[in-house]
Formats: C-alpha cells, structure tokens, sequence
C-alpha cells in the first residue's frame, strides 16, 4: 500500500548565497602558508649556515675539528677549544644542575604545604624569565669575585692535592672560567629541568603512589621506585632539554668564561665556548676565512643542539603517547 | 529546498509501523531517514534506520547508552563531518531532497536544521550578540529588526523576562537553565525548519528540565522536533511519536501513546518496563 | 630494626636535601634580583631617560637605547605575533592528525630553544649582508623568529582547550569553519592567546645575542630603521664589559629596567591566565 504525502515548505525570509566556501579556502591557506614559514625559517637557518662556513671547511677540512690553534693573524683556525668549552662547561652545568632540579622537583610536587606550591613553582620559573645577559653580570660583578675570593682557593687546596683529580683543580684562582660558566648555566637552566619534572611527576596515578605508601614506604623509596621508573622517559626528555638550552646560552657564558681559546684541563683556566666566541669576535672579524670559521662554529652548534633538542622532542613525545595510550 | 512531492514511504516487513500512520497523521512528513548507516572508521554504529519525521510533531529517540540515538540526531544536520574517518550512507529526504548527497552547501543545510546540544554552549559574547550571531550569518537586518527578532526568539524561549535588561552581558554570566534556553532562542532565531535537541535537559536541574519541556511542548506548534533522551518520562510526556533504538538498530517506531501502552516488540517492552538500560 | 632506621635517615637526608635545593634555587632569585637592585637602583632617574649614551668617562643616560629596544620588541611583535598566531591555527584547527602538523611541531619546539644567537647569524646572512649594512629591520627580524615558536605553541594549546561543544554548535547554525574560527573560537581562547604573546614580547625583552651582528648598536639618537640602532642588551654588554666606572653604573641601570619590564610581563601575563581559567 503505497502513500503520498505532501511536505510543505515554510515560507522563509529571503537569504543571501553566503561566500563560505571561498572563504575557507581563503583561511585554511593563508594558516597552511604561515605553518609551511616555521618549517621554512628552520631550513633557512640551516641553509645560511651551511652557505657561510663551506669556505672554512673547504680549506680546513676535517681537522677544524680537531685543531686547538685560533690564530686571526696567521688565518689558521681550528675549533677545538671551544667545542671543549661546549661540551665541558654544559657538563658542569648538568653535575649541579640536575640534582638541584631534582631535588626542587621532589620538594614541590610530593613535600611541600599544598597552598606553597604554586608560590614557589612561579619563584623558581622566575628564573628562566631573567634574560642571558643579566646572568652575566651578575656573574661577572658578584659571582666571579666570590669564586675567586672564597670558592676557588678552597678547591685548590682541597682537592687540588688529590692525585689524578687534582689536574682539574689546578692553577691561580681567577674567578672567570670554565667553572664559574658552568655553574651559571646550572643556575640557568635548572628551572627548565625542574619544569619537566615536576610536570612529569604530576602525570603519575595517585593509585600507583598510594599503594607504595600503603606498604609503608618512605618518600624517597617512593619517589625513587615507583615515580621516578614511571617518569624515567619525561625526566630523560627534560634533562635533554635543559641540556639543550646549556649548549647554546651565549651571553651569560660570555661575561665569565675568559675568552682564551686554549684548552686547559682545569676548569678553574678561562676557556671559550662557540657561543661566545661568536659573540665577542664576530663584528671584530676581518677576513673572509676568519668570518667564515665563526660561521663554521655556529653550524657545528646548531647541529649539536638540533640533535640534542630533537632527542628531547622525541622523548617527552614517547611519553605523552604512553600517557594517553 | 524546493517544493515537491515526497516519495512514498513503503512500510517494510521488518519495521513495526503502522501502516496508515502517514495517511492519518494531519501532520505531513518533514524528513524522510532512508535506511541510513553510519560508521566509526569501520565500526558500524547504526544499521538500515529508517522512519519519518512529522511536521509540527515531537519525535523521540529513547533507547539504553550506545544505542546510537544521539548519532543519528547528529547525521540529521552533517555535524559528524567535522571529524574524519566518520561516515553515512542512506539517505536523509528533507522537502524532497536529500540532505547527505556531496553536491549541496552544508552550511545552507545546516542553517534549516537547528541543534541544541546536551551541555548549554553560550558563545562567549553577550546575550544579544550571542543571537544575532546565527541572523547575521546569512541575513543583513536593519538594527531594529534585528532586535526585534532577537526580542521575539528570546520570548519563544521563555527567557525574554530574565534578560531584558541585560542584553549587553555576556552570556556565560547566566545559570544552567537559562544557557541552554539561550542556546534554544539562538537556535530558533534563524527560523529553522527542523530542530534537533540531543538531550537538552539532561546536564539541568529539575525545575531548569521542566521549563524546557514546557518550552518544547510550546514550540512544537511551529517546527518539526527531533529530540534524543534518556529520560523515558520525558519522552512519554512530551512526544507524539517515539522510535525506540538498541545497539544501532531502530527495534521500533510507532506514536508514542502506542508504544508506551501496547509496544509490539519484547525488546522494547522489556526496555520501557527498566528490564534493561 | 636497624634497617628500618637507616631508612627513615635516608628519607630525612633526602627531604633535606630537596629543601636545600630548593632553597639554592630560591636564594639565586634573591641574590639576583637584590644585586640588580642595590647596583641599578642608582643610576634610575629622569636622566637616563632623556639623555643618550655618553662617550667613556662621562655621564649620560640611555634613551637612545631605550628607544631603541621598544621599537625593535615592537616592530617584533607587529611581524610575529599574526605570523605566530596563524600558524597555531593551522596546527590546532586543521592539523590535529596530519603528518604535516606533526612535522611542523617538531620543527616549531626544536626552534623554540634552539640558540638564540644561531638565529642572529642566519639574519646577518640573510638581511645584513645582502644589505650591506646593520639595521634595525634587521634586529626586529631576528627578534620576531625567535618570537613566533613561542607564539605558535601557546596558540595551539590555547586553541585546543576550547571545547568541540562550542565549535558544534556555531557549526550547527551554519556558521563557516573560518568563521567559527575567527569569531568564535578566537573569542573563547583570546585570554590565553594574550598570555602567550605577553610571554613571547618578554621571552626576546632581554635578547642580546640576536641583536648582536643585526643591529649592532649606536652611540647616538637614531630613528632610522636601516641604520645600526641602539638598544639595552647590546649596551649594557659593551658597558658592563668595560673598564669605566660611569658605563658600569649605566649597565646596571639598564640591568634593572630590563629585569624590572621582563618581570612585569611575567606576572601580568601570569595574571592574566588566572583570569581566564576562572571564567571558565
């Protein structure tokens, strides 16, 4: 049995042909092109580096990275020292640096009063908001001296005397060096550890804590067997980061590290790092070598912290799916 | 939409409905769902739905948690393209043409259909602008016709009272209730031809719940309803027809007096009497 | 029982320690702030507004590095935060899922905290050289890459806490997706969006390595953008750096005019998010 039925249609009010499909078009362009700018301005830095430092290269070779001499008279470059003054002084900065982050992270997200913790997270993040440069001075003026007056003289007759450990404590004390930059950058960069930490630590079920603690376990033995296993992924991630951001901090390093592209194995001796090499040579550079060797050392400098940075990145991203996964 | 003849409804074997229903009802046939399918990637959700949608009429959508109610509300005005890997096959027959074929402008579609959501979703703006919002997309009012018509929605929507003097506040400074009526005015005032309310009253309280109910029982002298609730009291007091839905399939269709007195199925017996759900 | 001592010692060692790092966090804040304040305090007056940078020897003050430093953060600013903001759209309205989105994620974080002064080499190379000279459309420029990862991320986060509700339901009048976008969407976030940017103009407020082969610096009162132009970082590196005591004052107050702006925006910043998830 079949039917008819009749709709009828109410009477509307007359309607303008809306532009809506042009005009997403038109949106979902123009934000494509901004998105395709970021990975653009990336390619763009690598491509510029590269461009300027394949003069150094060509002529040096593979031995700039492995030849100590910096001499701007004789145009004889090499990138030892401050791929040294890299490396080491961001392992100073990850010694003090990653315990001290630890222990703030630990302190705010299990010790601490509750109504303190919001307090003293914006304190410590404070930290990271003090630009480069004021580290430096106060480095320079207020930290250097008290290194020098205090700090490095009771290293080196301490440990100075240790067999063997000795080496890294020796010399007159300076106060400018390789250890007052490294312990800077600690300073530096414990916020940002800290940050990913205490973020990561948040992530882990209470029920996971709570029954560790039901068993009648301290805090340590909490934190160090159940949190810190669960968060072993995160906290890896955020130490890169931090270390990541140690390699490449310029201005601080540069007020107190001395300058001295020499390698010393002490590290109360000024050294140099890229970073700040480039900061106090590049507008002085003359000569197309020289100016291309510091170009050379920013491209070695961009390629360690993208490989650190993207370690990171991957990381915390293997993290955040295991979170929500 | 034009104005043209609705193809005829042939009532299949296995769908209990009442064959002279179509011929009896005064009220016409505002929506045609034609054996719509819908899947999740490749879960399928709904199978071989189809019943009518009078006009002028309350149609309810009852049936337990995950039986597919609210997905098939949602494929009435295409709101499930927003996400990918979701798709619908069938056909939804609206004055005649059907609304999920590729060709048409959705965003014409949509403005004929309008939805009213579980959680109330003021836009944050004030009051009048969260109204004028939906007018202005597709209609250029002078400012006192303008508010004029939000006057008007906001008077069908029983809020006219509350918010007179507060127009220029912004929404989110309403109660519960008074959001999701806000959310009904602002639905109403671009003059749809069909509203679909996906449990309007479920995140309210009893007294909010009832109002709106008082509200629907109102409105539905202008405009086909659609409404999807849990709430089976609800669905007995304030529709004419009810389709009673289980793991997404449609067990049965009939007027609601029917379905609640003497349903045909053991399913939905067993549903209405809190065997299961 | 001995056992069960030694642990309890260890967790006391442990819950001291914490509190003494913290504490060593803490006290650095302190002792750097103190220092900026006691050494900078003193060079604050009208003069280093009004007066340029003198000569060595002489006293002056810092207005054409002040200028500067504003023009250059705001010209920064004029070019990342629309670039920053669309691109987080991107990321957040049509690139949840898309391989491209997750690229340009990466990308966009590693960027984030690479060195700034990387960035400062690729402007010279960029701008500078093919120029010909320093200037400060060269300064903005690096300013304003080191802004947009910033700008790009908080965008995104911000984007993607609006609930779908409120998408929907603009979608469901028939609204546009670029209009739910701009007049809906944009509305609901607008107050984490800001945050993000206020972060971002303080993030490059004490920037000095990109500044250093961009724009240089200059002694004396400029305002054209395709000169060498003063600005704070550049200036306080140079006076703090010397020997003379009359710079070194200089620096410090420049020091503290800088942390002062930078904490400012901080916690207005942070102010302002507090706002916004109240709302809520």
């Amino acid at each position: 049995m079949t039917t008819e039925v009749v709709a009828v249609p109410r009477v509307t009010t007359t309607r303008r042909r809306p532009a809506g499909g042009t005009g997403d078009a038109i949106f979902r362009a123009l934000t494509f092109l901004f998105a395709l700018f970021v990975l653009l301005i990336l390619c763009g830095v690598m491509a510029s580096l590269v461009e300027g430092a394949i003069p150094a290269l060509k002529q040096f070779g593979f031995g700039f990275l492995v030849t100590e001499s910096w001499n701007p008279v004789t145009e004889k470059f090499g990138a030892l020292a401050p791929i040294y003054g890299t490396i080491v002084t961001s392992a100073i900065a990850m010694v003090i640096g990653i315990p001290v982050a630890f222990g703030v992270a630990l302190f705010i997200t299990e010790l601490c009063p509750k109504s303190l913790r919001r307090p003293l997270a914006t304190m410590i993040e404070l930290l990271a908001a003090i630009p480069s440069i004021i580290y430096g001075i106060w480095g320079l003026f207020v930290l250097a001296p008290f290194v020098q007056e205090y700090i490095e003289p009771a290293l080196i007759n301490t440990l100075g005397n240790v067999p063997g450990l000795g080496m890294l404590f020796a010399g007159p004390p300076l106060g400018i060096g390789v250890l007052t930059a490294g312990f800077i950058l600690a300073v530096m960069v414990l916020p940002f550890i800290s940050s990913i930490m205490r973020d990561v630590f948040e992530t882990v079920p209470p029920v996971l804590k709570e029954s560790a603690f039901g068993l009648g376990a301290t805090t340590t033995e909490v934190v160090w067997h159940v949190v810190l296993p669960y968060t072993r992924i995160g906290v890896v991630g955020g130490i890169l980061l931090g270390l990541g951001r140690a390699l490449g901090e310029t201005m601080a390093v540069t007020f107190v590290i001395g300058n001295s592209h020499h390698i010393h194995a002490s590290i109360l001796q000024p050294g140099t790092t890229i970073s700040a090499a480039l900061a106090n040579e590049f507008t002085e550079a003359i000569g197309d070598i020289y100016l291309s060797s510091l170009i050379a050392l920013g491209l070695i400098l961009f390629f360690i912290t993208f490989v650190v940075l993207a370690l990171a990145k991957l990381m915390l991203l293997r993290l955040a799916k295991q979170a929500g996964g | 939409m034009s104005l043209s003849l609705a193809k005829s409804f042939p009532p299949t074997p296995e769908l209990p409905v009442r064959a002279d229903v179509a011929t009896v009802s005064p009220f016409p046939v505002k929506a045609l769902i034609r054996d719509v399918g819908f899947y999740y990637g490749k879960y399928q959700a709904l199978k071989n739905i189809s019943l009518p949608l009078h006009d002028r009429r309350v149609t309810a959508f009852i049936g337990p948690s995950g039986c597919g109610k609210s997905t098939l509300l949602r494929i009435l005005n295409r709101i499930y393209e927003l996400y990918p890997g979701q798709v619908a096959t069938g056909e939804v027959l609206v004055d005649g043409e059907n609304i999920l074929s590729p060709g048409l402008d959705i965003n014409l579609v949509r403005a004929k259909i309008g939805m009213v959501f579980q959680k109330p979703t003021p836009f944050p703006m004030s009051i009048h602008d969260n109204i004028a919002f939906g007018i202005r997309l597709y209609q250029r009012l002078s400012k006192s016709d303008l508010d004029d018509r939000i006057e008007s929605a906001l008077r069908r929507a029983a809020l006219w009272e509350e918010v007179k003097d507060k127009l220029r506040q912004s929404g989110l400074g309403l109660s519960g209730g008074q959001q999701q009526r806000l959310c009904i005015a602002r639905a109403i005032a671009v003059q749809p031809e069909i509203l679909l309310l996906d449990e309007p009253a479920s995140a309210l309280d009893p007294i909010s719940t009832q109002r709106i109910e008082e509200l629907i029982a109102e409105l539905k002298s202008d405009y086909c309803i659609a409404i999807v609730t849990h709430n089976m009291q609800q669905a007995a007091r304030s529709s004419d027809y009810t389709a009673f839905m289980y793991l997404g399939e449609l067990i049965e269709f009939d007027e609601t007096e029917r379905i609640f007195t003497h349903p045909r199925e053991k399913r939905t017996e067993d549903y209405i009497t809190g065997r299961f759900g | 029982m001995q056992v069960y001592t030694r642990r309890r010692a260890v967790n006391y060692l442990v819950v001291v320690l914490s509190l003494g790092a913290t504490g060593f966090g803490l006290l650095f804040l302190a002792l750097v702030l103190w220092t900026l304040l006691v050494n900078g305090i003193g060079a604050i007056g009208p003069s280093i507004f009004l007066e340029m940078t003198p000569p060595p020897g002489s006293t002056g003050g810092l207005a054409n590095a002040i200028f500067g430093s504003v023009a250059m953060t705001a010209i920064a600013t004029l070019v990342g935060t629309p670039t920053g903001i669309l691109a987080g759209t991107f990321l957040a309205e049509y690139a949840r899922d898309s391989r491209f989105g997750e690229v340009v994620r990466f990308i966009n974080d590693i960027l984030l905290s690479a060195p700034s002064i990387i960035i400062g080499l690729f402007v010279y190379e960029l701008m500078v050289v093919q120029m010909g000279h320093f200037s400060a459309w060269a300064g903005s420029m690096a300013l304003a890459i080191i802004m947009i990862p910033v700008v790009v991320r908080t965008t995104e986060d911000m984007l993607r806490l609006v609930p779908n509700a409120l998408r929907e339901a603009a979608v469901a009048l028939g609204a546009p997706k670029w209009k739910v976008i701009v007049t809906v969407t944009y509305r609901a976030a607008v107050q984490g969006m800001l945050t993000g940017v206020l972060l971002a103009v303080a993030r490059i407020s004490g920037e000095t390595a990109p500044l250093l082969f961009t724009a240089l610096n200059n002694q004396f009162w400029s305002n054209d953008l395709n000169a060498p132009m003063a600005n704070l970082p550049v200036v306080i590196f140079q006076f703090a750096m010397s020997p003379y005591a009359d710079w070194q004052v200089l620096a410090w107050g420049g020091a503290l005019l800088i942390t002062a702006t930078i904490l400012f925006l901080n916690i207005g910043a942070r102010f302002l998010a507090s706002r916004s998830s109240f709302n809520r």
